[in-house]
């Protein structure tokens, strides 16, 4: 579904991915680990599209991201694959001028065209999929820090994207909440969804990622099974951040 | 004993004499006050001579004080404010074709009359149908504020346009702003003479007279300046005077010979005297009102809608477009408002474009303030978090989509309280329209206080006139202000007791 081939990307002369590859196979899990300033949410934003990539390639089904392309041609690319992609950012970024139901049917009445009406039962149906359904006239700053995530993924949810993908989304979570998400995601693998999910929190992948993609300073120390890197790192840096995030 | 006595005589005479000169030099000089701003053919500065003063009655103030033995010294002062600048003593005496007028008459003394004025009416070349005063009843006669002309203007009942000088009231004749203006002679007489463009309606008429104005109390300088006034013209020098500046007439010479037994030429003064009217008053301030909202409204919006694509310009535009951007807020913040009303008003009819003074204050207004409204934009625009385009583009959202229907309406909520505040001042603002002679509220307060006096009463209705527009304005602003943030208030309150 997703190949990512010797993928670069340079920020203010500093090279921030050097050469990142790995592959995503449809309804699995990937999950991305590294400290803070590894390239993990570079790496992410590479794949949406909000940064042009300056080295290797992103396949997406079809659609081929490349540095040769024109700048034109790029977006024209990058267009097509958010149709596929539904992105849940650290910070949220909920629209804040919008109730909750609002913010869901915001991008599928405008960018889709569908009917305001037939957006609102969906997005109930969603709300209620993530357990807000009785929030659904509220404003996203009356919610609480859980509940506005969830929000976000309802909306991302609403463009029926085939690729969900989440930036560090146990940030704001207590345990019992990091829990109660989990098991709302695992239940998104069962309905037929993939996922990419970048984090720092190995017991929230545990379970729940197929693979795993260890990143330190741009580069991919180890990548495979889930099991096997959590239970057996080969590589003493993987071993290293996995003992200390335990 | 003879001898002796001439040589007593002799030394007395010596004595006097030395002792003149100095008496004329220990007397303190005379201080005239007269507004010299648009001020000929009476006192204005010589255009050649930035610096010095000319003018008929400068040189008939200057005989004056030489007949009274004091040395002349000019004051300048401003026409709407001269009584009251008497009162407070900036000067001892008014020279300034200042008429003889019932509600003056209350407030200061006058001298004799030095002058006979008629006012004439003045119409474009090219006018058919105004041959008289009378044929101004459905036209607009521009004129100066409080004189004989416009309290006859008034009393006529003839729609009128007041002026601070004389030369703007010609100029949007010229323009066909205004259809006739009806002045004085002697300045009718310096500034139609030569043009090419204008002529005399009909012969000059109505009789009225020039007077020294002097303060109430003020008796012993009341008759040095009479006495002076009367040597001046028996002995000629006024007459020369005044022919020099081609204002003498046969009318002056009721002056020179005053009837047996009658010492002063008595004045009508009932014609121009201003009863002051409150029901009037009111009326126009009402008038006034509206202008004032009208002109408001109309700048507000213009700075609303252009206040737009300047912030964009200026935010996200291509560089030039940027400069360009920048340049328009940065003139018109960096340039008085006053300055650019003026060049709207009289610098765009030399390039063929003459707007009333209305629309000028209106758009002028509006232009400037777009400017300001362009930086509360942007600012507002700013302070949106990326993540917000982030979040709107990764939902499929074009750049203009995201921007109009998540970018924008929170940049609303953002700039709604500065908008409302350079409202407010606009409103304010509005007042500079006074500058091009439109009728707005400042203007009718200060040109109707002058001529009542009623500073007080007046000042308290025209604030009142405000704060009825103005605090509507701010209520509406705080309640659009509460609307857009009550939803989250109550259901924060809400959630909170859950």
């Amino acid at each position: 579904m997703i190949r990512v081939t010797d993928l670069i990307k340079n920020a203010n002369g500093t090279r921030i991915l050097r050469g990142v590859s790995f592959e995503v196979a449809p309804q699995t899990v990937l999950g991305i680990i590294g400290a803070s300033g590894s390239g993990k949410t570079t790496l992410l934003r590479c794949l949406n599209g909000l940064e042009r990539i300056d080295g290797g390639a992103i396949e997406f089904d079809s659609i081929r991201l490349e540095p040769s392309l024109s700048a034109a041609e790029y977006s024209r690319r990058v267009k097509d694959l958010r149709k596929k992609v539904g992105t849940v950012f650290q910070h949220l970024y909920l629209f804040p001028h919008l109730s909750v139901v609002g913010n869901i049917i915001e991008a599928p009445t405008h960018v889709l065209h569908v009917p305001k009406k037939q957006a609102e039962v969906e997005a109930v149906a969603l709300l209620e999929s993530v357990g807000l359904k009785e929030k659904a006239r509220r404003y996203p700053e009356t919610l609480s820090g859980g509940e506005q995530q969830r929000v976000a993924i309802a909306r991302a949810l609403a463009m029926h994207p085939a690729l969900l993908m989440f930036d560090e989304p146990t940030s704001a979570l207590d345990p019992k909440r990091s829990a109660g998400l989990r098991s709302l995601l695992r239940g998104f693998i069962h309905r037929g969804h993939t996922m990419v999910i970048v984090s720092h929190s190995i017991g929230f992948l545990e379970g729940l990622a197929d693979q795993l993609l260890y990143i330190e300073g741009g580069e991919v120390v180890e990548s495979g099974a889930a099991e096997q890197i959590l239970n057996s790192p080969r590589d003493p840096r993987t071993k290293d951040f996995i003992e200390q995030a335990k | 004993m003879k001898h002796r006595f001439s040589i007593a005589s002799g030394l007395l005479t010596l004595i006097v004499l030395t002792m003149l000169p100095g008496k004329a030099v220990a007397q303190q000089p005379l201080r005239w006050g007269a507004d010299p701003s648009g001020g000929a053919p009476y006192v204005y500065n010589d255009p050649s001579h930035p610096d010095q003063y000319i003018g008929y009655e400068k040189e008939m103030v200057d005989a004056l004080a030489a007949a009274m033995g004091r040395k002349a010294e000019f004051v300048p002062s401003d026409w709407e404010t001269l009584v009251s600048a008497l009162q407070r003593k900036s000067f001892d005496v008014i020279v300034n074709g200042l008429e003889p007028t019932a509600d003056r008459q209350k407030q200061i003394q006058f001298s004799k009359p030095y002058y006979i004025f008629q006012l004439a009416l003045t119409v474009r070349n090219d006018e058919q149908q105004i041959h008289s005063l009378a044929d101004c009843k459905n036209r607009v006669v521009g004129t100066l504020g409080n004189t004989a002309a416009s309290r006859l203007l008034q009393k006529e009942n003839i729609p009128s346009k007041s002026y601070a000088e004389p030369l703007t009231a010609y100029r949007d004749l010229e323009l066909k702003r205004i259809d006739a203006v009806i002045m004085d002679v002697p300045a009718e007489v310096f500034y139609v003479s030569k043009s090419t463009t204008l002529k005399r309606a009909c012969e000059p008429f109505f009789r009225g007279t020039y007077n020294v104005g002097l303060r109430k109390g003020d008796d012993a300088l009341k008759a040095e300046v009479d006495a002076a006034i009367d040597k001046i013209i028996s002995d000629g020098t006024l007459e020369k005077i005044l022919r020099k500046w081609g204002l003498w007439n046969d009318a002056q010479i009721e002056l020179q010979k005053p009837k047996p037994g009658e010492k002063n030429v008595e004045v009508g003064y009932d014609i121009t005297s201003a009863s002051f009217n409150w029901r009037e008053a009111i009326w126009r301030l009402t008038r006034a009102a509206f202008v004032t909202v009208l002109i408001a409204f109309g700048s507000m919006f213009i700075a609303l809608v252009l206040g737009m694509p300047l912030a964009i310009g200026q935010w996200k535009g291509p560089r030039l477009i940027q400069w360009l951007c920048t340049i328009y807020v940065e003139f018109f913040r960096g340039t008085p408002v006053l300055v650019q009303l003026l060049f709207l008003y009289f610098g765009l009819p030399t390039i063929g474009l003459a707007m009333p003074a209305w629309l000028t204050a209106l758009i002028g207004l509006g232009l400037n303030y777009a400017a300001y409204e362009s930086q509360v934009y942007r600012a507002a625009l700013e302070a949106i978090p990326r993540g917000q385009w982030e979040a709107s583009y990764l939902l499929g959202m074009s750049p203009v989509l995201a921007f109009r229907r998540i970018i924008l309406p929170q940049a609303f909520r953002i700039a709604l309280p500065p908008m409302t505040n350079d409202f407010v001042s606009l409103f304010k603002d509005t007042s500079t329209a006074y500058a091009i002679s439109v009728w707005e509220l400042a203007t009718a307060y200060r040109e109707l206080a002058n001529a009542s006096g009623q500073f007080l009463l007046l000042g308290v209705a025209v604030s009142l006139y405000y704060l009825a527009m103005s605090l509507p304005m701010a209520h509406l602003a705080r309640r659009l202000e509460r609307k857009l943030q009550r939803r989250e208030a109550i259901e924060a309150v809400e959630s909170e007791v859950v």
